[in-house]
């Protein structure tokens, strides 16, 4: 690949491009924190502060709900979450708490129900490191569920109510297992 | 079988070598029974490219680079690296977007289909089921004509481009440039050191080189071989692997429900497979071969390749990838067309007799 | 030949015709929930929509809550679409079978009962309401009367003698009577069923800070329809099979007009309980004297 000088230019001008490859990274390198490439994206900043915010906006949001239930007024909670959910439906943290809040009430198909809801609009709450896991909470729900529901559903076999209910509790354990969603 | 024959045994250590791999990477961190995943690791590479904006898929997984670089360091140093290509480019491409399409209908690739088996997860039975099936009809195609036409050697190097893209990906992955996208949570954040990830997959991309392991390939060569083939040695070399370092560290769980990244909907299981294996077969590979291939000069395994990278953007971007709550609509739309186009494809490259 | 041809045609078209003159009529019996006109006007959709998918000619016959366990009896009614308590009466005296439990509010099938106050009354807690105005929903509502009434019996208050007086407001919405009649001062606390307070909390009618819950009942299920003890099975369980199949999307034409069923309803579906969920409220009744284990 030699051959000619058509050959020769091409071999040349490639080493100047390739040298003022390494020029440009290795410059822009060494200036590093003393010029700012304007035009350059940070996505993964950006991305960490809108995650941030979102978390702020979260708790910004649903505080009102949380004081009621510091306040032990769980029944007044969920009036307020059934306002926020209705504003922001899909938005996944109202689902959480609604979960948590019927499980604590004893309506555990309901609360089966909105932690489903709530964790396939956002796996977060799933996740072991997530700011918003709610891994513990969901597989104490998961687990109680697999007990009640699964014994019951065996021993009532044609009930389609149970079977959804079990459906529920399958995807909340399939989730909590792990995989790539 | 002849016990002397190296071959034998190259393809029986690229089994267990995968098998035991597959876990031990689940182990060292990467997501449960997805310890080797090509489609998985598709969807987080295109997302890490900005190619589709999930954010708990977006990483360079370095398993992949390895494949493929593995397989090209391999070639080159046993002189098999060849620049070859030129067979039905666009079709190729085209059935590396519907063979992820089919992967996320399934959620995963051959490779993942068995180890999921091999955790104890029995939704992937139907899975099976449909890759066989799927391997069979591809093989009744192949009988009678249908070709997607030979390659050729090519002039020019074009064989160096894929390897040379993920030499490109090596260097993001090293140099963690900005645009290039790192998930922090969800599945993409689970992942085994990088240097740990990008040495199994160069030792596994070498081996399946030197072997020509493939997971379809040991289901079509069964069929058409039976024991005379040494591929069915090499895929129960890879599961009696992967079950054991399963059954080891206590990760066989069998069971239908509550399986790590698995479904109910046992047929779009059954049909995703099914894609998957009469495509694979049409194309020669699985997703895992086609890397490998890639790495070996193969500019038509390359193209195949750079349809996984989009249809992995897709089944993201478009909601078609399926998860623990099932199959979505578009989903099973993507699904049929892909049944429709490779479908199409055998009608029109099919050579008939006179 | 053409005419064996015509008559073998009219012969199926006659065969396959089940046109609503030909369909036997049964009577669901729908106890009135607010006012005799709203519980036609949320149920007679689904009345039509049964009728359809069981076959039957459904007619709906809306009843007082006090009257319907005497009409239920002259055997008038197929089916019944009542509270729960009125399902426990009818099923322990004339084995009523439970075919669906119906779905409405955050609870599903359930519901509780609740004792409330307005917001900033100065009552806070449930021992406060001693000596107190207080309104009950009619007697028969498990979660307007019953619950509220063993929540105040467990807390040693007994509504006969430790309030200042109690009154069931008269006419219909009773339990809306009760709330509001809280919220505008005629009466100091009131037994309201969550379901009411959050259906009103819905439709902007009341505010959650308005109000304060003082107590409130474990869940119980709520509405549900049973079916008489001789109504033909396979009516029953096509009649369970498409309550349970109810989706959101599912209309019937009623006067000419298309309506979604569950959305005229006011209700989110219905779902398959087992008699003994329905348990709770038997503790209830007995411990609060109420039918069916009265005793005189």
């Amino acid at each position: 690949m030699l051959k000619d000088a058509y050959d020769k230019i091409l071999w040349s001008l490639l080493a100047v491009t390739l040298v003022a490859l390494a020029v440009v990274l290795i410059g822009h390198r060494a200036a590093g924190s003393a010029i700012k490439d304007p035009a350059g994206p940070d996505k993964a900043l950006e991305r960490e502060m809108a995650y941030q915010a979102r978390v702020e906006f979260i708790n910004k949001l649903y505080a009102p709900v949380e004081a009621l239930r510091h306040a032990e007024d769980p029944q007044g909670a969920l009036f307020k979450l059934d306002e926020l959910v209705r504003l922001y439906p899909n938005e996944a943290h109202g689902h959480i708490l609604q979960g948590e809040i019927l499980y604590g009430m004893g309506a555990l198909d309901e609360a089966l129900a909105r932690y489903v809801e709530g964790v396939r609009l956002n796996g977060d709450y799933v996740d072991k490191k997530s700011p918003l896991s709610r891994r513990g909470e969901i597989q104490k729900v998961a687990d109680e569920g697999l007990r009640v529901i699964g014994g019951r559903s065996r021993e009532n076999p044609g009930n389609r109510s149970m079977a959804e209910s079990l459906k529920n509790v399958n995807y909340l354990r399939s989730r909590l297992a792990g995989g790539c969603e | 079988m002849n016990l002397r024959d190296r071959h034998l045994w190259e393809v029986v250590a690229a089994g267990l070598a995968l098998g035991a791999l597959g876990v031990l990477l689940s182990i060292w961190g990467n997501p449960e029974n997805s310890g080797i995943c090509v489609s998985c690791f598709m969807e987080n590479i295109a997302g890490a490219l900005g190619l589709h904006d999930n954010p708990r898929l977006q990483y360079l997984r370095p398993e992949l680079i390895g494949f493929v670089l593995g397989a090209a360091l391999c070639s080159l140093a046993f002189r098999e690296f060849h620049s070859r290509g030129g067979s039905a480019p666009l079709p190729r491409l085209a059935a590396g977007i519907f063979l992820m399409v089919g992967c996320g209908v399934f959620i995963g690739c051959p490779i993942k289909l068995f180890l999921r088996l091999a955790a104890g997860d029995l939704t992937s039975v139907a899975g099976v089921a449909g890759l066989v099936a799927g391997v069979w009809v591809g093989l009744k195609g192949l009988a009678k004509g249908v070709d997607l036409g030979p390659h050729s050697r090519e002039r020019g190097g074009s064989g160096f481009l894929v390897p040379a893209l993920f030499v490109l990906l090596l260097i993001f992955l090293v140099t963690r440039p900005s645009f290039i996208i790192f998930s922090d949570r969800g599945s993409a954040a689970q992942h085994a050191d990088w240097p740990v990830s990008l040495g199994a997959g160069l030792i596994l991309g070498g081996m399946s080189q030197r072997s020509r392991f493939c997971i379809t390939g040991s289901v079509r060569d069964t069929m058409l071989m039976g024991f005379r083939s040494y591929m069915i040695f090499g895929a129960v070399a890879f599961f009696m692997a992967a079950l054991v370092v399963n059954l080891a560290s206590g990760r066989f769980h069998p069971g239908l429900y509550g399986q790590a990244g698995a479904h109910a909907d046992h047929l779009w299981s059954f049909l995703g497979m099914g894609l998957v294996g009469w495509t694979s077969v049409l194309i020669g590979g699985c997703p895992f071969r086609q890397l490998v291939k890639a790495g070996e000069g193969d500019a038509d395994a390359g193209l195949v390749v750079i349809g996984m990278f989009i249809g992995g953007a897709l089944v993201q971007a478009w909601g078609i990838s399926a998860t623990a709550a099932g199959v979505p609509l578009a989903g099973k739309v993507a699904l049929l067309l892909g049944f429709a186009f490779i479908m199409v494809t055998c009608l029109l490259f099919r050579e008939r007799s006179a | 030949m053409t005419r064996k041809l015509f008559l073998l045609l009219t012969f199926f078209l006659l065969a396959s015709c089940n046109s609503e003159g030909n369909r036997p009529v049964m009577k669901i019996g729908y106890m009135i929930c607010n006012s005799e006109k709203e519980t036609m006007q949320r149920f007679l959709p689904l009345t039509r929509y049964l009728s359809e998918k069981a076959g039957v000619d459904f007619v709906a016959v809306p009843v007082d809550t006090q009257d319907f366990e005497k009409h239920f009896k002259t055997g008038e009614f197929a089916m019944a679409h009542s509270n729960s308590l009125i399902y426990i009466i009818l099923k322990e005296r004339y084995g009523l079978q439970l075919v669906a439990s119906e779905k409405r509010g955050q609870f599903g099938s359930r519901t509780a009962g609740a004792i409330i106050a307005r917001a900033g009354s100065g009552i806070a807690k449930l021992e406060d309401i001693r000596g107190k105005k207080m309104a009950f929903g009619p007697m028969m509502a498990p979660t307007g009367y019953l619950a509220e009434y063993d929540m105040m019996l467990r807390a040693g208050i007994d509504p006969e003698r430790d309030l200042a007086y109690y009154s069931i407001p008269a006419g219909s919405y009773k339990h809306e009577k009760a709330i509001y009649g809280v919220l505008f001062g005629r009466f100091d606390v009131a037994a309201a069923p969550v379901l009411d307070l959050e259906v009103l909390t819905r439709e902007g009618k009341i505010s959650p800070d308005d109000f304060v819950v003082l107590a409130q009942s474990p869940i119980v299920p709520y509405c549900t329809f049973g079916a008489a003890k001789g109504t033909d099975p396979e009516v029953v369980k096509k009649v369970r099979q498409a309550l349970l199949e109810l989706k959101p999307a599912d209309t019937v034409e009623v006067d000419g007009e298309r309506l979604k069923v569950l959305k005229a309803a006011g209700i989110d579906g219905y779902e398959e309980l087992l008699d003994s969920d329905y348990n709770p409220i038997r503790d209830m009744a007995r411990r609060v004297n109420m039918p069916p284990y009265q005793k005189y």
